[in-house]
């Protein structure tokens, strides 16, 4: 992205974070739009098969975690670990058969979720543990004041297509626009935490649930038409909120694949680009850089 | 077997099975329990300030516990305050017991007070608060004065697993017995509600996705975008209707459907939070009709809230 920021100025911060089990209770079974039971995976531990550029609906999955998902076993470790950690940084395995592989960021969910090459994820499991490049917050667009960054790596910010345009306004490439309608859990809730579910995507159920968002892909880029995220989530006229899908598959009703949010404004301060090419697969091409010292 | 809800009515056929896992067949008995709670008292974290919608600290006031001062039919934003909901929010120390209890307390269900300066004194509840699993009771001005945090109660649930009033309408969260006292008209196959204002799903902030029996839906409402809404003159105890929202186990976006909640506490400076509403009946809008009167609503007074308990006071 074309745009002039403090990102020279930012430090790192080396967290530490473990690859965290798949949770359940003793019913096991959840609840889906028609109430119908369903115990499906996708949630915690490592999950193969999804990646940036892939379809993010289409699973027989729940809360679908591309990757890995991470925490730290200290509750305030923790919140450190899942409120600094940004799209985009680099994650490096640290145990395991895996050892030395590197990763990076593709949002949050509560959990860190990491993506990694699929030979190398193959061979990592729950209890590895990771080190996490933690770079991003604070990060702040000179030419911008009216539009709040977070979670978002210098590394991400500089992939990303679009920048500061002739008007002014900062262009925003995106691969779909979602409507307010569509926002499910996770509101009212830290937008430096979890992230944004989005209903009308799910596999099953009838036409009068679809919000017309099946075709997301996981990374893909996206706009929330009246959400203000600058701090916490909400819903506000006028107000626009970026984000990046960073979960697929949801069978939970009012749930559903999801944005961590990277950006918020007044919808005036952005010019959105229609590009089905706005997908966080760009972070590939960068990969080899290091962000952090 | 599948249902069409459209704006022209509902349409299904036969018994669509997705739609009945929860339904209760008419005819079945309601089972009373006495549930165990305790006075909570509102507590917050290390940081006294919470940050509002534009970024501004704010200390939180009324959020849980004993409020005095706030009551049935007074303006959702006519108290400064984050979340205040009228009489004393209750809990349960342990969080099994505290869901159960959020689950099982329906409004209408009478509260006995057990120990402390209040014992003997009786309340009735009025809605319920998400996350942790807290229910609102009210209770009689004076008898309010005397709770303190941490005294015992207990609650008679009654209402949970009570049959459709009408085909396709779920009831959830309130004692059918009480529909009497509200604007409700039972037709043969249609259920009319009369409500404060009609808003849309993307209002529903904090509560979306999560489960109705133990979880509010908070209203994304401020003062100033109220008046879009007509809903600048919402208080505490109207009835609201929500467009597009399906209520019945978790809450989400269901073209076609209609929601009813009944206002519990009131406005938050918060992002994604507002005033909250308990969901009581939801179904496809053909079958359940909201009528609203911005001006002339009348919902659940703190009278009607205690005359269902008149016996115990």
């Amino acid at each position: 992205m074309q745009v002039t920021s403090n990102a020279g100025q930012l430090v790192t911060q080396v967290l530490a974070g473990e690859v965290w089990p798949p949770l359940g209770d003793r019913h096991g079974f959840r609840v889906d739009p028609d109430g119908n039971a369903f115990l499906l995976p996708g949630m915690g531990g490592v999950t193969l098969g999804a990646h940036c550029g892939d379809p993010a609906t289409g699973y027989a999955a729940d809360h679908l975690e591309p990757g890995l998902s991470v925490r730290h076993r200290d509750p305030a470790a923790n919140y450190a670990l899942q409120y600094l950690t940004c799209v985009g940084n680099t994650v490096v395995v640290t145990t395991g058969p895996a050892a030395g592989s590197e990763g990076f960021v593709i949002g949050q969910h509560a959990y860190v979720l990491v993506d990694l090459p699929e030979p190398t994820l193959r061979s990592v499991t729950v209890g590895d543990q990771v080190t996490v490049f933690a770079v991003g917050q604070g990060l702040a667009l000179f030419d911008h004041p009216a539009i709040k960054v977070k979670n978002c790596s210098p590394r991400l910010l500089a992939a990303l297509a679009g920048g500061t345009g002739p008007d002014g306004r900062l262009r925003v490439h995106v691969a779909a626009r979602v409507p307010a309608e569509a926002i499910g859990a996770g509101a009212g809730m830290a937008s430096e935490y979890a992230n944004t579910d989005l209903m009308g995507a799910y596999e099953v159920g009838g036409e009068e649930l679809s919000l017309g968002l099946q075709s997301l892909r996981i990374g893909d880029v996206v706009a929330l038409a009246d959400t203000d995220h600058r701090y916490g989530r909400g819903y506000r006229e006028g107000w626009l909120s970026i984000g990046v899908i960073s979960t697929g598959s949801g069978r939970l009703f009012g749930h559903g694949p999801g944005p961590s949010t990277i950006m918020s404004g007044p919808a005036e301060a952005f010019t959105i680009i229609d590009d089905a090419g706005a997908n966080l697969a760009v972070l590939a091409a960068v990969l080899p850089q290091k962000e952090h010292a | 077997m599948t249902i069409h809800a459209t704006s022209a009515g509902l349409t299904a056929d036969a018994t669509p099975a997705g739609l009945t896992a929860d339904a209760t067949p008419a005819g079945l008995r309601l089972v009373d329990v006495n549930l165990a709670a305790t006075v909570e008292q509102a507590s917050v974290g290390s940081d006294p300030y919470r940050i509002d919608a534009d970024g501004v600290p704010y200390v939180p006031v009324g959020d849980g516990g004993i409020v005095l001062g706030v009551r049935l039919g007074d303006g959702v934003w006519e108290h400064p305050g984050d979340h205040a909901a009228p009489g004393a929010c209750l809990v349960h120390q342990d969080p099994a017991a505290g869901y159960a209890l959020a689950a099982q307390a329906c409004i209408g269900n009478p509260v006995t007070v057990r120990t402390g300066a209040a014992a003997g004194r009786a309340g009735t509840v009025v809605g319920k608060r998400g996350e942790g699993g807290r229910v609102i009771a009210v209770f009689p001005q004076d008898t309010l004065r005397l709770l303190r945090p941490g005294d015992q109660l207990a609650v008679r649930g009654r209402g949970a697993g009570a049959a459709d009033p009408v085909p396709g309408v779920t009831i959830r969260n309130i004692d059918p017995a009480l529909l009497a006292v509200l604007p409700v008209t039972l037709g043969p196959e249609t259920l009319t509600v009369g409500v404060r204002t009609r808003l849309p799903s993307k209002l529903v902030g904090n509560g979306i996705g999560r489960p109705t029996p133990m979880w509010d839906l908070d209203l994304q409402l401020t003062p100033a975008s109220a008046r879009r809404y007509d809903a600048a003159g919402l208080r505490l105890g109207d009835l609201v209707a929500i467009t597009d929202l399906d209520a019945r186990f978790n809450a989400g976006y269901r073209r076609g459907w209609v929601t009813i909640g009944l206002v519990g506490h009131g406005g938050s400076p918060q992002p994604g939070h507002g005033p909250g509403v308990t969901a009581i009946l939801t179904g496809p809008a053909g079958s359940l009709r909201a009528t609203p009167d911005p001006s002339g609503h009348q919902g659940l007074s703190e009278e009607a809230a205690l005359d269902a308990v008149r016996d115990l006071l």
